[in-house]
């Protein structure tokens, strides 16, 4: 994609924002494209205590802790790793090579990944999770990752650029960057789930749709968690400053690619005036400064008139095009035809109509 | 929109929007920015066209309008993005821009599509219409070749190019290979927005084909495949595959026949170690009539392949069935295989005949076209995944995963 191409890795960004949020984040990525060392590099240049744990090579009681019998009970003791977490106090836990753990392991993860728990100790809630995985059809051992462990994390496509790597080469590799998020950044985060809510009642079949085929069930879907995760990682990203297209790139990470990708449709279209009430008041009427925007709103009012014609509706929506045949004659007209078509009995030719017959004449529209 | 300069704009936008009204969100997304002397009309990936206004003011609407409608179907289909996936350099763009144009032309010039000059349509290039980009220019690459050596061949297809279309021969951009020019900047419509209008124009384009109808059968070809991209039938079948044998693999993963080798620590509590059973595969394949033996062969390499990364290929067993089972012969590569039968067929011999095995297979992959029986219920003791050969297989049981095999 044309933006992804010229400014690197939309992946780094994102990566940043949802270590800053503490939201768990899974980088999907081939073998040897930098994903292990991208990590490493951010935590030391953030001056993060790092404690990289291959879940490959790892036994389930390394999670959850390995039983021992103190005075008569079983204990589940943690391993040093997140003793060292749980006394910094804060720190990046790394789980490489997830996807190439086997179904026990990744079933002792759970607790980890999502509350932090290792065996009896709770890692503090400062401490960010991290996970490397190579997609299963290029490792050879791998496994696809089981839909509970995928619907704990937010999953980033770890691209690598041809041009990016030469860059990269030549000049060093950039170092992912944690931004710092602002206090009290947690109060966009009400509004963002306001946002989901909203968009859920439009279509409750994506509250929660687990994957159906083996294939994709090893990535985002959505559910309610990952929603919630969905609504915490666009206000981080909104209170950091990040770029559309990491905030893109986590929404989609969190729920799945179909589900996200029509959650931000949805969020484009909001954007665009009720056309209703732009009918109500045609004098209030702002025309989207994109084209294509402008095109869905002028549309909009168009087809609302078309829908119920009254005479007061007609010439209100003949009023709205007046406004904006001055900066988007062309677009304007697009909906002028259509307004010109339902025509409602007894409504008299509005002055508008004349605005709009050079524009028809030199498309060849307009008979003389 | 600050597009001054370029007379006549709004009418060319204004004829696009009424001719093609399902592109419309797409002709209105574009910015049309004016840069004289460049001598062309060109496109980037941020959905911006730099014109030359004094070319264009030779134009007629229809035809600058046709030239917009171009250019957005070049974003629309990404062949930018697919130049670069094709691994075209500086040296090959013309060729590619050409093959692009023809797969945007095949069916939008007969649609009513009046761009100036000649466009290049698939007769020029000696092919078919209704082929891929990628299609066209290996088969003008493969000409080129042919014609000469290797070195010149980009050299004789632009020259030819140039030569059949006599000075009309237009850049159309980065926007159509991927390749950047000078003065492309930065900026424009970000990537996910992009994307987003992709959708829009998709979404737009079914529409028009539901109501209507009129829409040219390429674009609803490609709107089509963009809202349901068509899932490769071997990621499914590995992925499945790889869950039947993790499930198996996974169920029983503790083991006290060995002490756990971190029992020292743990005092008087005996651990349980982890054990990982390699489990037993068996293959039945259907080998009845109606089935086509190169797809049969095809999948049967792609399952071997894929128990081969696994770490299964030794365990491997395959059984060709159709009403009567064949022995089963253990195997190292799928050209081994024997496909002894012909006629009529019964899967459920078959499953049964693999449940029956000793060692008692834990995964059973079962090959056939779907027109079988079936047992009422899934056999005790083996996970069951099916590859449905063929478009119209019928459906399996519910109780076996399936997988549709479909040829590409």
């Amino acid at each position: 994609m044309s933006v992804q191409s010229r400014s690197g890795n939309p992946a780094v960004e994102a990566l940043g924002v949802a270590v800053a949020a503490r939201v768990p984040v899974l980088l999907w990525g081939a073998p040897g494209t930098g994903k292990t060392s991208a990590i490493r590099a951010m935590a030391q240049t953030m001056g993060l205590p790092c404690e990289t744990v291959i879940a490959s090579i790892r036994e389930p009681s390394d999670f959850a802790g390995l039983p021992i019998v103190v005075g008569g009970e079983v204990r589940f003791a943690p391993p040093a790793w997140a003793r060292r977490l749980a006394e910094a106090g804060h720190g990046l836990l790394f789980l490489d090579e997830l996807s190439t753990a086997p179904p026990a392991v990744q079933a002792a993860l759970l607790r980890v990944v999502l509350e932090r728990a290792v065996g009896d100790l709770m890692l503090p809630d400062e401490v960010a999770v991290v996970a490397a995985a190579n997609p299963p059809e290029q490792a050879a051992d791998g496994w696809d990752l089981s839909a509970p462990l995928a619907n704990r994390l937010c999953h980033l496509d770890w691209q690598t650029d041809p041009r990016s790597v030469a860059n990269g080469l030549a000049g060093g590799w950039a170092a992912p960057v944690v931004p710092a998020l602002p206090a009290g950044w947690q109060a966009e985060e009400i509004l963002a789930r306001g946002l989901v809510a909203a968009f859920l009642q439009v279509r409750p079949a994506l509250a929660c749709a687990p994957p159906s085929d083996a294939a994709s069930a090893g990535r985002g879907w959505p559910s309610p968690r990952t929603w919630e995760m969905a609504a915490r990682l666009m206000a981080a990203a909104g209170a950091s400053g990040a770029g559309d297209e990491a905030r893109s790139a986590l929404v989609r990470g969190a729920v799945g690619d179909g589900a996200g990708v029509e959650f931000l449709a949805w969020l484009v279209e909001m954007d665009l005036p009720d056309p209703e009430q732009v009918l109500a008041d045609p004098a209030s009427f702002r025309l989207p400064a994109r084209g294509d925007r402008a095109y869905a709103a002028l549309a909009a009012v168009a087809a609302a008139v078309a829908a119920n014609p009254t005479p007061e509706r007609w010439t209100a929506g003949w009023q709205v095009l007046g406004r904006a045949a001055g900066t988007a004659p062309d677009v304007a007209a697009v909906a002028a035809r259509v307004l010109a078509r339902c025509r409602p009995d007894g409504a008299a030719l509005p002055a508008e109509i004349h605005l709009f017959a050079p524009v028809l004449r030199d498309a060849g529209l307009l008979q003389a | 929109m600050a597009e001054r300069g370029i007379e006549g704009l709004a009418a060319s936008r204004l004829w696009a929007a009424t001719r093609f009204p399902y592109l419309a969100s797409g002709v209105f997304g574009a910015q049309v920015i004016a840069e004289p002397d460049s001598g062309t009309v060109r496109v980037d990936e941020g959905w911006r066209m730099r014109a030359d206004p004094e070319l264009t003011a030779g134009w007629t609407a229809a035809q600058l309008g046709s030239v917009l409608i171009h250019h957005v179907c070049h974003l629309l289909r990404t062949h930018a993005e697919r130049a670069q996936a094709a691994g075209v350099g500086p040296d090959e763009a013309r060729t590619w821009i050409r093959a692009a144009d023809a797969e945007i032309n095949d069916d939008l010039v007969p649609a009513g599509l009046e761009l100036p000059g000649r466009p290049v349509l698939p007769h020029h290039l000696g092919a078919p219409d209704g082929l891929l980009t990628e299609q066209y220019f290996d088969g003008i690459r493969a000409r080129g070749e042919r014609g000469g050596r290797g070195g010149d061949t980009t050299d004789r297809s632009a020259q030819s190019g140039a030569g059949e279309a006599a000075g009309s021969w237009l850049d159309c951009g980065s926007g159509a290979d991927g390749v950047p020019r000078p003065g492309d900047g930065t900026g424009g419509l970000p990537g996910w927005q992009a994307e987003l209008l992709r959708r829009q124009v998709a979404q737009d384009v079914l529409a028009h084909a539901k109501q209507a109808g009129t829409v040219p059968a390429g674009l609803l070809r490609w709107a089509e495949e963009f809202l349901h991209p068509k899932v490769d039938w071997r990621r499914l079948l590995a992925a499945e595959l790889r869950r039947a044998v993790a499930q198996v693999a996974g169920a029983v993963d503790y083991s006290y026949r060995r002490p756990s080798r971190r029992a020292a620590v743990a005092g008087d509590v005996v651990l349980p170690a982890l054990r990982r059973p390699v489990p037993e595969v068996a293959v039945v394949c259907d080998t009845s009539g109606s089935m086509t033996e190169d797809l049969l062969a095809m999948v049967l390499a792609e399952v071997e392949g894929l128990l081969r990364a696994l770490g299964l290929a030794r365990q491997v067993r395959v059984l060709a069935c159709d009403t009567a089972v064949a022995p089963a012969q253990r195997v190292t590569s799928a050209r081994q295989v024997q496909l002894v039968g012909g006629g009529g067929t019964n899967m459920g011999t078959g499953i049964a005949a693999a449940a029956a095995l000793r060692p008692r297979p834990a995964v059973t992959v079962v090959l056939t076209d779907g027109y079988t029986p079936w047992p009422a219920a899934a056999p005790k003791g083996t996970r069951v995944v099916v590859g449905l050969l063929g478009a119209d297989a019928p459906d399996a049981p519910p109780w076996a995963r399936a997988v549709r095999v479909v040829p590409d």
